[in-house]
């Protein structure tokens, strides 16, 4: 019994920053339309630059997450405004630009871990925090990292969520989402909000970096299976759907901790992907999806 | 008010518009009439920014706005209001009118302007909460007209408020746009294929043809054109542009 509840906690936190990554994935694919391949390494590079501004700065843990959000934000903005955006200018934004940003997307993913290589080096790099002693759960030994992903993710999401319906510019970036054009004449400055969104998403790819951080060892790598995830996280959710990602996301922590633990361990990675195959068969939509948007 | 001066655009490289002339005056209601596909939605995304004007000028209120980004055209108080009926389905009837006034600073007037378009159109005052996806296409058109005011426009753009709307809900809609013309002095450019009713609203007409400006007069002059009448009924085979432009679509 504990150690199903053990299991719970593990599988629900490791999925909840799942979650923080599909949801950035999401927000990118319904404001921008296209599918960003290189996010894993934003994760990764906000995952370094948090131990960045720990041992630079010697701020607490809680501000070393705040600060990556902020710097991984910013390189966000300017990967988009430098490199991508050149591909929209043969007219019709990024819904035209498809295919050359997904393969730009790719290319993006391999200068990004190489910038990382020269950065931070091969070597998996220890986050340098401690948060003391785990809780005991019966007999089981929880380290308290898996207590501040939970709190920490939870209040990001609801952050991001009263963004998104309380104000106007969370209107605005809402609106943009669903139409470009329509929102141009509303008055919205479309480029900017693209901006905006695709910062924001990788704020939240900088923040579960920061958050997984304690638990893994930090390499240069480590983007690619949390892309994989987080894909997985997405489409089960409901691909373009944020609560649809933050579920999606705890379902394939859930599962794959569950599963990891009770039955081949070494398959851990497996699993995620199972669950997206019998989704698929059985919900083509996701679970929180709606018909996938028809564009002109 | 507004004035264009030789206006050519179109999509990619096919032409569409090839050198249209008109003028709006403050205060007036001015219809611009056509058939179908002959490029009044192109000319409203051309004066509103979301298309690039090829050649010509557009001015309003006497400052060139051709090739400025919608937004900021939106912020000089000219406000499109396009022909899909493309409202927000996933936000309220409220959050939709408030979206329309994202360019205004005054809370208490944007509240105020809410309140108002609900005296135009009660029925959406008492949808204000519900996802305007759950609207009738009456109530949709009402709600696009409304949020356009919400930018509280000089000139407002309606391009076909009419289409795909039972008569009765379009008479509905004129005697509303009428009232709005008159009581808040709005300027209003009227893009119609239901030209007896664009007429009687009208005090002026012009009606585009094969990308250029082919008969423009007094509303009452226009009406027993026969002329108007077939530019109305003949469709736009002979636009070549036109034509290489559906050709793509398909
Ligand atoms: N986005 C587009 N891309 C290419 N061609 C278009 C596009 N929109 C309209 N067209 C073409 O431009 C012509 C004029 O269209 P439009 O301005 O919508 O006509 P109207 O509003 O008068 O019915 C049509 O032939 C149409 O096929
Ligand atoms: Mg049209």
């Amino acid at each position: 019994m504990d150690l199903l509840l053990d299991f719970v906690i593990v599988g629900v936190s490791i999925g909840i920053v799942y979650g923080l990554v599909a949801l950035g994935i999401s927000l990118i694919f319904s404001g921008l339309d296209i599918v960003h391949f290189a996010h894993g390494e934003l994760y990764m590079i906000g995952s370094f630059l948090g131990i960045a501004v720990i041992s630079f700065t010697g701020v607490p843990y809680f501000w070393a997450l705040i600060g990556a959000m902020i710097i991984t934000g910013v390189l966000g903005v300017v990967v988009e405004r430098v490199f991508y955006r050149r591909l929209t200018r043969g007219g019709g934004g990024y819904t035209v630009a498809g295919m050359g940003m997904i393969i730009c997307g790719f290319g993006m993913s391999v200068a990004l871990q190489n910038v990382a290589y020269l950065l931070w080096g091969a070597a998996p790099h220890p986050y340098p925090v401690s948060f003391g002693m785990p809780i005991f759960l019966g007999n089981i030994a929880l380290p308290k990292s898996y207590l501040y992903i939970l709190i920490c993710a939870l209040v990001l999401m609801t952050v991001l969520h009263t963004f998104l319906t309380r104000t106007k510019l969370g209107l605005a970036v809402r609106a943009v989402a669903y139409n470009k054009d329509t929102s141009y004449l509303m008055g919205v400055n479309v480029p900017v909000m693209i901006s905006l969104i695709f910062g924001v998403a990788c704020a939240m790819a900088a923040a579960a970096g920061v958050l997984i951080g304690p638990i893994n060892y930090v390499q240069i790598e480590m983007g690619y299976l949390m892309l994989l995830k987080a894909f997985a996280a997405a489409v089960v959710g409901g691909f373009g759907s944020l609560p649809g990602a933050l579920l999606g996301g705890i379902l394939v922590g859930l599962f794959e901790t569950l599963c990891a633990g009770y039955l081949i361990a070494s398959y851990k990675d497996i699993y995620a992907f199972l669950l997206l195959i019998v989704v698929l068969m059985v919900r083509p939509t996701g679970l929180l999806g709606i018909l996938v948007k028809v564009k002109a | 008010m507004l004035s264009i001066r030789g206006v050519a655009t179109g999509y990619g490289k096919v032409q569409i518009l090839r050198g249209i002339d008109m003028s709006v005056s403050e205060g007036q209601i001015v219809a611009l009439l056509g058939g179908n596909g002959t490029g009044k939605s192109t000319l409203l995304k051309a004066i509103s920014g979301l298309l690039p004007v090829w050649d010509g000028a557009i001015e309003f209120e006497g400052e060139p706005i051709q090739n400025r980004r919608p937004n900021e055209i939106v912020k000089r108080g000219l406000t499109q209001v396009t022909q899909g009926k493309d409202m927000y389905p996933a936000m309220s009837v409220e959050e939709n009118l408030r979206i329309g006034a994202y360019t205004r600073r005054d809370r208490a007037g944007v509240t105020a302007d809410i309140g108002k378009v609900f005296d135009y159109f009660p029925v959406l005052g008492e949808r204000r909460r519900q996802l305007a996806a759950t609207l009738s296409g009456g109530e949709v058109q009402m709600l696009v007209i409304g949020r356009g005011l919400m930018a509280r426009p000089k000139l407002i753009m309606l391009d076909e408020p009419s289409s795909a709307l039972a008569p009765r809900i379009v008479l509905d809609i004129f005697s509303i746009v009428n009232r709005i013309s008159r009581n808040e002095g709005i300027t209003i450019l009227l893009v119609e294929q239901n030209v007896r009713m664009a007429l009687l609203l009208a005090e002026y007409g012009y009606v585009i043809r094969d990308g250029v400006i082919h008969i423009e007069g007094d509303s009452r002059d226009l009406i027993t054109d026969d002329n108007v009448r077939l530019a109305y009924l003949g469709g736009t085979v002979t636009d070549a542009g036109a034509d290489a432009g559906t050709g793509l679509a398909h």
